[in-house]
């Protein structure tokens, strides 16, 4: 019995997610707020460039410009990774309870009689089914 | 018998394995769970009783880690665990097994099992310890768990939950859509599973089903704990639940 508590004990001093969904929450909208800002400064240096006559002025404009394109899509990289985890949490979920009420579905009209008049031989009992049957 | 906060004295040492302090919860802004104190001791089977409504399941969301209180605490063997992801505390040993049994209905019974074991090379003896514990799923293992009895899906999340050797088990309304006999069936099985040392929060609306086999007992009425104690002392307290007054 203490084995089981112990072990326990010591898996969960390593979780140490006190604040791991709102740690989660931190970095979708850091990656967020680094999309728009990276996206944002690459859009003005832009028409900054434009201004300057001076090409050492304008490579400084154009390397601002490509570094902060790095920065939005190293933004959305994170901003996904910290978002797609819940949706697909999600996803799977929704697909159990269609999975479970497709199967009600059809074990209810295996249970049905036949609605034509001539006797017919009796369908299996859905729950002497097999993988194999269900499949063919 | 305990009265207001439900915090209950542990049984066998000072380390409760479940414990939840002061847990606020909502949904939308709107409090279902107003201070709840729940104690699980250590190799216990506590039973969460109530009406439809009181909360339990909220609670047992809360402890599982699939809802975020909106104040208080969750406990496990003593570690502040708030707000730590479900999938992560099901992989420490707090497993779930949640209201609608939560199998894989297109799946079979085997293949249920496969889901719960990542490693290939445990799977032979995973099946034979499961098997062996539940002969009734054996006879069915090729089957789809969809189409198996609602008897035998429990059964069957019961023994996917017990794969993962779980030091805590939460289960919610295991009585749901099932007939008596196969109702004390599963509770017997839920009270050979408590003698290997496995701490067991059961949630159930039906008080008499679970109450043969608690060590302890909580009465939940709209959103907090409102007594708690041995079995037979909740059994006049129950009333007072279900029908008010």
């Amino acid at each position: 019995m203490n084995d089981r508590i112990e072990r326990l004990a010591d898996e969960a001093a390593k979780l140490g997610v006190t604040k791991g969904a709102a740690r989660d929450g931190r970095w979708q909208a850091l990656g967020l707020a680094a999309m728009v800002v990276g996206a944002g400064v690459a859009l003005l240096a832009y028409p900054l460039s434009l201004g300057k006559s001076d090409p050492r002025d304008i490579q400084s404009l154009i390397i601002l410009a490509v570094a902060m394109l790095a920065v939005a899509v190293l933004g959305a990289a994170v901003f996904l990774r910290y978002s797609l985890g819940r949706f697909l949490r999600f996803w799977l979920l929704r697909q159990l309870y269609d999975g479970q009420d497709h199967i009600d579905q059809v074990v209810a009209a295996l249970r049905e009689p036949p609605p034509s008049s001539t006797p017919s031989p009796p369908a299996p009992p859905a729950a002497d089914l097999t993988e194999r049957q269900i499949s063919r | 018998m305990t009265a207001g906060n439900g915090a209950t004295p542990p049984l066998d040492g000072p380390v409760a394995a479940l414990e939840l302090r002061g847990v606020h919860a909502a949904y939308a802004g709107i409090e279902v769970l107003s201070g709840v104190d729940l104690v699980v001791p250590v190799g216990a089977v506590v039973a969460l009783l109530g009406a439809n409504g009181a909360g339990k399941s909220t609670t047992v969301k809360v402890a599982a880690g699939l809802l975020r209180p909106t104040a208080g605490s969750v406990m496990v063997a003593g570690h502040d665990v708030t707000g730590a992801a479900a999938h992560d505390l099901a992989r420490i040993g707090v497993c779930t097994i949640p209201e609608g049994r939560g199998i894989f209905p297109n799946l079979s019974v085997r293949e249920n099992l496969w889901m719960a074991v990542p490693e290939r090379g445990r799977l032979p003896a995973v099946e034979e310890a499961a098997f062996t514990r539940f002969p009734r799923l054996a006879e069915r293992r090729t089957q789809l768990a969809g189409t198996l009895s609602g008897g035998e899906q429990q059964m069957l999340a019961l023994c996917r939950a017990l794969v993962v050797d779980p030091a805590v088990l939460l289960l919610d309304e295991l009585s749901m859509g099932l007939a008596p006999i196969v109702v004390q069936q599963l509770y017997e099985i839920v009270a050979r599973v408590a003698t290997e040392g496995i701490s067991i929060l059961v949630v159930e609306q039906f008080a008499q089903a679970v109450l043969g086999i608690a060590d302890r007992a909580a009465i939940m009425v709209n959103g907090t704990v409102t007594q708690a104690g041995t079995p037979a002392e909740m059994q006049s307290a129950l009333s007072d639940a279900y029908l008010g007054g």
